[in-house]
């Protein structure tokens, strides 16, 4: 029997991080939790997770990307291919939400993040559970 | 004042010292010419020298004249006057002897004054060697009393018809009485014509009457227009003044606009956190994910669910409306395709179209139609007039979408047979919360904002939305947008 796999979300709202939490495991995984950027950071180094949640976070909106940013610029493979999926709400700006894959005006590949997959709030949790599995999955056989 | 500290009323007495000295070259020109004829076809035995010397004069006096005049505005001098009361009441006109502290003004004044007191002189002295008394041109002297009344005070238009008047009668009674030689005109003229006294009384005496009659109705009606000027200069300095006044009172309106719609938007964003939350805390009880819910229980939060969701649409909307509202489209917006936003949105409501039996069908031209915007704020604009024109519309009814070109501009028009909105409503339709009367009764759950939002996003654009409607019968929005490369792109805020 495999371990179930391991799941790290990172939000700065606690009551919604407690129901993923109890969502998450409820969909068989093992969840870790942290409440801002430099702790997940560190739960990142010390853990290795092997799907990251991650809020956009407030009170700037982009504590969330700035996370990403460092994480992917890492020199461990690790880093580079673990899977981040991305809660946001919609923001002002369209080209913030750097899907990738998908063109928003004349924004440059260059400037996608490097993120799987975005949720947008308010998080519905069968969708979430779906999507962990299906980017879990992709993971597995790269 | 103007840029230089000078009056404009003494501008204008400068510009037209500067007319009549333009005007005493036609009089040297003039004179030279009548000379010339006088010489050859009437054959006078003037004495020729003495008049063309005394044309030298007038010549030479005027050349010098234009190059004084040349300084006038090179170095106009303001300050305080020092002059004597009397002076300036003596020379200035009526507003600038008022107003006072204009030293350029004191100086145009003398100068128009010494010309015109020459031009008098020499005059006279012109007549007295072609002539005097017999010369019909000593009426000539009334011009110069009309010139002073517009340049000068009615005193010194006065003293100036007097001048005048002393001048000739010095001529004429001197020549008269042996004491000054008279070269007569000969030809027709009575040869001793000059030598009766009741006629030469006679000829100065309407002349006086004349000179002085000039020198009041001129003085008066330049004393009327000079008032008039006045008025004016205080009329567009006020103005001025209230349009300043008006510019600043608009300029805080606008402020207090972009600060309410900057309220709005921090109010919206705090709300949407909470509020996401709690509908992710609703569904996770929905799908039984902490047990199954009691019947009751389960319809509770599934009310609730739908709630928080329209409160979450609520706040999406004021989001939108009030980014519409605050930021003008500038050029580095994103290039959006029309066509594609249309017929996106089209797609969309076609699952909804279905469901409610209305048809729906979209135009759209061949050619692509590129306009600089807002992605965001666009579709919403699309998505809401769709959106409500299929809510509104009864079963079997029908919904069009056209999309055109129309010059310039990208006309979007969604026409429904739906239930129209009463004229009563129509002024208000755009206004943000607002709902027609017949529109709650068929749909309770609307924001009132949707319509806000169109209006918002295309004056956003720099376009404009219109809306025609008969209750019963449907109604048609018409939205027009800049196409890029139009020109004046977004509305300046």
């Amino acid at each position: 029997m495999t371990t179930p796999a391991k799941i790290l979300i990172v939000d700065d709202d606690l009551d919604l991080v407690a129901m993923l939490q109890l969502v998450l495991e409820r969909g068989g995984y093992t969840v870790t939790t942290a409440n801002d950027a430099a702790h997940g950071l560190r739960k990142v180094e010390s853990e290795r997770p092997d799907l990251i949640v991650l809020d956009v976070m407030m009170p700037d909106g982009d504590e969330g990307f700035q996370m990403v940013a460092k994480l992917r610029e890492e020199s461990e493979p690790y880093f580079a291919v673990v899977p981040i999926i991305m809660l946001t709400a919609i923001h002002h700006r369209t080209d913030l939400r750097f899907y990738p894959g998908h063109g928003v005006g004349t924004q440059p590949t260059a400037g996608y993040l490097q993120v799987q997959e975005f949720l947008d709030k308010p998080i519905d949790p069968a969708r979430l559970v779906e999507r962990v599995k299906r980017e879990l999955g992709k993971a597995k056989k790269t | 004042m103007n840029k230089n500290g000078v009056l404009p009323a003494t501008e204008e007495l400068i510009e037209r010292i500067g007319w009549l000295i333009r005007l005493r070259w036609v009089a040297v020109v003039g004179v030279a010419l009548f000379l010339e004829v006088a010489r050859r076809v009437f054959v006078v035995r003037l004495p020729l020298g003495s008049l063309y010397a005394s044309l030298a004069a007038l010549a030479i006096y005027n050349l010098v004249l234009t190059l004084v005049f040349r300084r006038f505005g090179e170095r106009p001098s303001s300050g305080v006057v020092q002059s004597r009361g009397v002076l300036r009441w003596f020379l200035l006109p009526a507003p600038l002897e008022s107003l006072g502290h204009d030293r350029e003004a004191l100086r145009a004044a003398v100068f128009a004054n010494v010309q015109i007191t020459v031009d008098l002189v020499l005059l006279a002295v012109i007549l007295h060697f072609a002539g005097g008394i017999e010369n019909p041109f000593l009426l000539f002297f009334v011009f110069h009393v009309i010139i002073a009344s517009i340049l000068l005070s009615r005193q010194a238009t006065y003293a100036h018809a007097t001048l005048g008047l002393v001048l000739i009668s010095t001529v004429a009674l001197g020549e008269c009485w042996g004491a000054l030689a008279h070269y007569p005109l000969g030809g027709a003229w009575r040869p001793d014509a000059y030598l009766d006294p009741v006629l030469v009384g006679a000829q100065l005496s309407v002349l006086g009457a004349t000179l002085y009659l000039a020198a009041y109705m001129g003085s008066t009606i330049a004393s009327h227009l000079r008032r008039r000027e006045r008025e004016v200069v205080l009329l567009s300095g006020d103005l001025q003044r209230e349009a300043e006044k008006l510019a600043a009172a608009y300029e805080q309106v606008s402020r207090t606009e972009r600060a309410k719609s900057q309220y709005m938007r921090k109010v919206a964003h705090e709300l949407r956190g909470p509020l996401g939350t709690i509908q992710t805390a609703l569904k996770v009880l929905l799908q039984g994910l902490v047990g199954e819910l009691p019947d009751g229980a389960r319809d509770l939060v599934a009310r609730s669910e739908r709630r928080a969701g329209e409160l979450a649409e609520l706040t999406h909307s004021l989001l939108v409306l009030s980014r519409a509202r605050e930021a003008a489209v500038g050029g580095e917006a994103a290039e959006v395709e029309l066509g594609e936003f249309v017929a996106g949105a089209v797609a969309e409501a076609q699952d909804e179209a279905e469901r409610t039996g209305v048809s729906l069908t979209v135009a759209r031209p061949p050619e692509p139609l590129l306009m600089r915007g807002d992605r965001e704020g666009l579709l919403q604009l699309v998505g809401n007039l769709v959106g409500n024109a299929l809510h509104y519309t009864p079963r079997g009814g029908r919904v069009t979408v056209s999309l055109a070109r129309a010059g310039e501009r990208a006309r979007l028009q969604v026409e429904d047979s739906g239930i129209g909105i009463p004229a009563a409503d129509l002024p208000r339709i755009f206004d943000e919360f607002f709902r027609a009367s017949n529109a709650r009764e068929r749909r309770t759950d609307g924001t009132g904002l949707g319509l806000a939002i169109v209006n918002a996003v295309a004056v956003q654009h720099g376009g404009s939305v219109h809306v025609e409607s008969e209750v019963g019968r449907g109604t048609r929005f018409t939205v027009e947008l800049p196409l890029a490369g139009a020109g004046a792109q977004g509305p300046a805020r």
